[in-house]
């Protein structure tokens, strides 16, 4: 029996040695560019003029400038400015619900329509677009001269919409929202359509001849079929809402006066425009943290093996 | 009462005909199985009685009223899908109320009366206990059953089933024929059902309608179509082993016909070549494995052959044999019979039992078989 043991024992160890040289290049390379660059980011951000303070995120968290304030208090009106970290939680409350339902609205319609693989790649090729190239392209969508929205609004008669909206504080946010929307939707419907195509057709034939209407099938069968799929649509866009950046920088540069900045665009002002490590660090870190929270679940859930 | 009648039903996929003129009448509380190979348009037609398919040429009655084009849910009918479909988000308790919550308004029934009638439900088929579950944490039988109740709620006109049986483990398998059987005569509802099993068919089917190509080839009782197959299809598709088949040689002779098979020749009296429309040359005979006995000597009317090989299965042996080139004739006799491989024995087929069938068309030619048969009789009585 012990000898068994030994014998198991030195297989487990022979085994062990393999895969550990197997990893460690990866694991070398992992440390040097990752790791190494984010316990650096955490020491700059608690770095002061002599010792460790928490100075920078004390000045990040109170700054009243509207450019680079995380939450405005100070003069707060109806329309943006409101503070970066509020802009990112506006973008989620608005572009998270209206994308998944969307997606999933899209996904389950399409099922029934000829040719629905064109109008999928269709609507998947805002995926494929680079997001500095989407900012440009939102920009020229709300443009006054070029843009199809302030021309459809013009047409109504909407004074206040049939500007350049991307120049007005008022609209400025929310046509990078809207935006965003038909950039990200892409992504719902893709991953909400396979999850509708593999729901057994017998599923919704059997709610069929027990009587259920289209909106009962919906509402009954395919929704909480494809929940599972949905949540890692919400998870995905919360995440999503919270790290962009790209398209701010290209369309509006956080403008007009500090009105569609989000959590990353200040980080960068900080680091590219004020040279302020410590302050871009102290940006970095709330927003990892926040990432982190967020992603939480779906980390748990892919340790549980889901 | 619920009889559905199907009129010269043609369904089309493209170019492929899944349902090729079929019509079938099937009467209040039977128990009615279509049978057939796996893409031979069984499903595709209960699929169109259920209304989950349109047909294009045709029309569909139940109860004399034309329900061609109108939805399933306006048939009454309910169905039992192979995998079941059962709601994996929902309790099984929620499972079986679907059909009633989701037409409450249209029923007027309250939640009181749902809870009744799933209850009710539940304690016909005994799964009362597993009501407050999940369908992931039931086994095949079990699901089988809610599925099945689920379908039994609504207290339909018509149960359709497709497969229902084919997931379930063998030995469960044939509990819940016997099962299902019971519970459709007990409760008497128009049973549409459909399997490629024909062992399934055979136990509970009141009649059976064999199809292949999108056809029916023949409707009858289980009997019927085991016995007296209508078409050469029927005849080897049934039956385990399936009838033997041997390809033989018609020809007209002087007070009749002759008939010379491998190994063996037959005389059939009294029927002329006229009278058998056209059939010249190549017919098949076809006799059931279990009508032919075995003998170990050379009686008159025997045909030679050695064993080839020797299956048992318990109760009885299927002895393969060999009768003559490459031509194999199987057996069923009882397992106290021994013979050994490469044993020379002698064949008596019951040739009351013996069918001959058209080789270009498949069909039964029933004249020569009548007469084939009758010769026999009239000798048995002699």
């Amino acid at each position: 029996m012990a000898q068994k043991n030994k014998a198991y024992r030195s297989i487990r160890l022979r085994e062990f040695k393999r895969a550990y040289s197997f990893l460690l290049p990866a694991m070398i390379l992992l440390a040097i560019f990752v790791i190494y660059p984010i316990i650096g980011t955490i020491i700059i951000s608690f770095e002061g003029e002599s010792s460790l303070t928490l100075d920078n995120y004390i000045a990040v968290l109170t700054e009243k400038s509207p450019s680079k304030a995380l939450i405005l208090t100070d003069n707060i009106g109806k329309t943006p400015p409101w503070g970066a970290l509020v802009h990112n939680i506006v973008w989620i409350a608005i572009h998270v619900p209206v994308t998944t339902f969307l997606g999933l609205i899209l996904a389950y319609a399409l099922v029934h329509v000829y040719g629905r693989s064109i109008v999928k790649s269709l609507v998947f090729l805002s995926m494929v677009i680079p997001m500095v190239v989407g900012g440009l392209i939102i920009r020229f969508i709300f443009d006054a001269q070029v843009g199809v929205i302030p021309r459809l609004f013009s047409l109504i008669g909407l004074e206040g919409l049939s500007r350049t909206w991307t120049a007005y504080p008022q609209t400025a946010l929310f046509s990078l929202i809207i935006g965003s929307i038909w950039l990200w939707l892409g992504f719902s419907l893709t991953i909400h359509s396979a999850a509708v195509d593999s729901i057994p057709k017998s599923f919704i034939e059997a709610a069929r001849i027990d009587g259920a209407s289209e909106l009962q099938i919906f509402r009954h069968i395919v929704a909480p079929s494809v929940w599972p799929a949905t949540l890692t649509v919400m998870v995905m866009t919360l995440l999503w809402d919270l790290k962009i950046f790209d398209i701010v920088y290209a369309a509006t540069q956080g403008g007009p006066g500090g009105s569609s900045t989000v959590l990353a665009y200040v980080m960068w002002l900080y680091f590219a425009r004020a040279l302020d490590y410590g302050k871009a660090a102290a940006t970095a870190v709330i927003l990892t943290i926040l990432t982190l929270i967020a992603a939480s679940y779906m980390i748990r859930r892919s340790l549980r093996g889901g | 009462m619920a009889r559905v009648e199907l009129r010269d039903v043609v369904k089309r996929f493209g170019k492929t005909v899944a349902v090729d003129h079929v019509s079938l009448e099937i009467n209040d509380k039977e128990f009615f199985i279509l049978l057939g190979p796996s893409g031979c348009g069984k499903t595709t037609t209960l699929r169109l009685v259920a209304g989950l398919e349109y047909p294009d040429e045709g029309s569909i009655l139940i109860d004399g009223e034309d329900v061609t084009y109108s939805e399933p849910k306006d048939r009454n009918v309910a169905m039992v899908f192979q995998n079941y479909a059962l709601y994996p988000n929902m309790s099984v308790y929620d499972n079986i109320a679907f059909p009633l919550k989701i037409r409450k308004k249209q029923l007027g029934i309250t939640d009181d009366e749902i809870r009744k009638s799933v209850t009710e439900v539940a304690r016909l088929l005994r799964i009362e206990d597993l009501l407050n579950r999940k369908p992931s944490q039931l086994s095949g039988g079990q699901q089988q059953r809610v599925a099945l109740a689920r379908a039994l709620v609504r207290r339909p006109k018509i149960w359709l089933m497709d497969e229902p049986l084919s997931n379930l483990d063998a030995l469960l398998r044939i509990a819940m024929r016997a099962e299902l059987k019971r519970l459709q005569k007990e409760l008497g509802i128009t049973t549409i059902y459909v399997t490629h099993d024909q062992a399934e068919a055979m136990s509970m089917a009141d009649r059976i309608a064999v199809m292949n190509k999108g056809r029916v080839i023949q409707v009858g009782d289980p009997k019927e179509v085991f016995l007296e197959p209508r078409h050469v299809f029927v005849a080897t598709f049934l039956g385990s082993p399936p009838m033997n088949i041997i390809e033989c040689v018609i020809e007209a002779i002087d007070n009749g016909l002759l008939l010379s098979c491998p190994g063996f020749t037959k005389e059939i009296k009294g029927v002329s070549s006229d009278e058998v429309d056209g059939v010249k040359g190549k017919v098949y005979l076809g006799i059931r494995p279990e009508f032919i006995s075995i003998s170990k000597s050379p009686l008159p009317g025997t045909i030679k052959g050695v064993v080839y090989v020797v299956e048992p299965l318990g109760t009885e042996n299927i002895v393969s044999v060999n009768i003559i080139g490459d031509i194999i004739v199987k057996v069923k006799v009882g397992s106290d019979i021994n013979v050994n491989t490469g044993e020379t024995i002698y064949l008596y087929p019951d040739w009351k039992r013996i069918s001959i069938f058209d080789s270009d068309t498949g069909k039964l030619l029933t004249r020569i078989t009548k007469q084939l048969r009758e010769e026999y009789t009239e000798e048995a009585m002699v």
